[in-house]
């Protein structure tokens, strides 16, 4: 059965990548395109050989790369009326379209236009990036490595906000930020408190704005209670940093915590394993890098070889990449979950 | 509704164009059935990517070349994810006054005997 595993692995990438294709176009056709690569995909099945897979992934790879440029601009043209927009569209469209036509491209551009997008992608809108500790633990599992999201939460001005799927941080967003402590790191926590916000904990249950959150993502290990990390605020004590004590100091009133504006609570998921808001205080909304968008690979590794690579991790890599890569949640698409307000 | 342009103002239509319309010539097909006869057609050397595809459908569809068909041939095959595509009168038109002009090129090459076995010496230089 290793083709139809494949197979499936085709399919669930495909499914990711018709994301590149413009919104509209995406819901009219995104379904039929998928079920025409599956179609696609079985008929591959039926034939013998091996390399034509791979034949069929570059021309796929191919097919992808250039209409999705074709359909970006398109749906770029659809949306500025403004002359010199229609102008920029017009030279890009005769400089695209005239390589085309005096020869086709071939196999060294289609690959060479394929590298540029990459480039671009890695470092402007999506960044590279593994999760070391065991904090976001049932939701996002040390080792994952994925690929955030560097654009939905970057404010570009009232222009770009139309053309960019642009939105505001919301609750219940898994979020990557500079830990305020030592903005050198990067950690992945969920938002529990939006600016305004009113947060409480009551024998380990959130109540935010006076409703009791029932949190379908959350994990607990620990069935003690400690008075400080399972009812905050209160019994304020072990384990606080500067900026955390800062943070009771001055935004709690009457038992609750009142996330100032700019400002985000956030905690992990695995909640009595968590250093968290609890601890180091609220995130500056200017600290957020962006949300995970695709974990890419998830290998089950410690922690200390995931942020410093050593040739042994490299030589553990080698030799256990099959047995210690995590299949099942390799090209995962984590999602943003809402907790219910149980009262 | 605006008055439908003259076929001829959409020539040439791509090779991809084309071939769609001619595979919905014969009858109404959906996207996997296109690419199928497309490749037929072309002796594998046309495979249509779902992203080609669909985005000529797209502008086609806009064109009024082609529309979307209620029918459903066989429903025991069928997958409500799959729609059918039907070539309009327009399209007919269309795909007719291209393969004249194909057809007229190709004469043109036969009376130029292109089609001949070539000669030693005539495609290099001279």
């Amino acid at each position: 059965m290793p083709q139809s595993i494949l197979m499936r692995w085709f399919c669930r990438l495909y499914l990711v990548m018709l994301y590149a294709y413009p919104r509209e176009f995406r819901l009219q056709f995104g379904g039929e395109m998928q079920q025409l690569f599956r179609d696609r995909c079985r008929q591959m099945t039926r034939t013998p050989g091996r390399w034509h897979w791979l034949r069929f992934a570059m021309q796929s790879a191919a097919d992808w790369v250039s209409t999705m440029f074709q359909e970006r601009m398109a749906a770029v043209r659809d949306i500025t009326v403004q002359d010199c927009a229609n102008k920029t569209f017009q030279v890009v469209r005769t400089v695209w379209s005239a390589g085309r036509k005096t020869q086709p491209r071939g196999f060294v551009s289609e690959w060479a236009m394929t590298l540029i997008v990459f480039l671009f992608a890695t470092t402007t809108l999506v960044q590279a990036y593994v999760v070391p500790t065991g904090s976001m633990e049932g939701t996002v599992m040390i080792g994952d490595h994925m690929l955030v999201d560097r654009v939905t939460y970057s404010n570009p001005g009232s222009w770009g906000s139309h053309l960019l799927p642009y939105r505001d941080v919301q609750r219940g967003d898994i979020v990557c930020f500079h830990y305020p402590e030592d903005i050198r790191q990067i950690y992945v926590k969920r938002v529990i408190g939006i600016p305004g916000d009113r947060i409480h904990m009551e024998n380990k249950q959130v109540v935010r704005n006076g409703r009791h959150l029932r949190e379908s993502y959350t994990q607990h290990i620990d069935p003690r209670l400690d008075p400080y990390r399972d009812n905050f605020p209160q019994a304020p004590g072990w384990g606080t940093t500067a900026l955390g004590r800062e943070m009771l100091a001055n935004n709690v009133r009457d038992g609750e915590l009142i996330v100032p504006p700019g400002r985000l609570f956030v905690m992990g998921d695995n909640r009595e394993n968590s250093e968290d808001s609890r601890y180091w205080g609220l995130v500056p909304r200017d600290y957020v890098v962006g949300t995970p968008v695709l974990i890419y690979w998830s290998y089950d590794a410690p922690t200390a070889d995931l942020t410093n690579w050593s040739l042994d991790h490299v030589v553990d890599v080698m030799a256990h990449f099959f047995t210690k890569t995590r299949w099942n949640r390799t090209l995962m698409v984590p999602r943003t979950q809402q907790a219910e307000v149980v009262q | 509704m605006s008055k439908p342009p003259p076929p001829e103002e959409l020539l040439p239509l791509t090779p991809p164009v084309f071939h769609i319309l001619l595979a919905l010539a014969e009858e109404e097909r959906h996207g996997y059935g296109i690419m199928q006869d497309v490749a037929g057609q072309t002796n594998d050397a046309l495979q249509l990517g779902p992203g080609t595809l669909y985005g000529c459908l797209k502008r086609m569809l806009a064109a009024g070349m082609v529309e979307e068909s209620d029918v459903r041939p066989d429903p025991a095959l069928d997958d409500e994810r799959r729609r059918y595509y039907r070539m309009t009168a327009l399209g007919h038109r269309v795909v007719r006054a291209e393969a004249q002009r194909l057809a007229g090129a190709v004469s043109a090459a036969k009376a130029r005997r292109l089609f001949d076995r070539p000669r030693a010496g005539v495609t290099r230089g001279a």
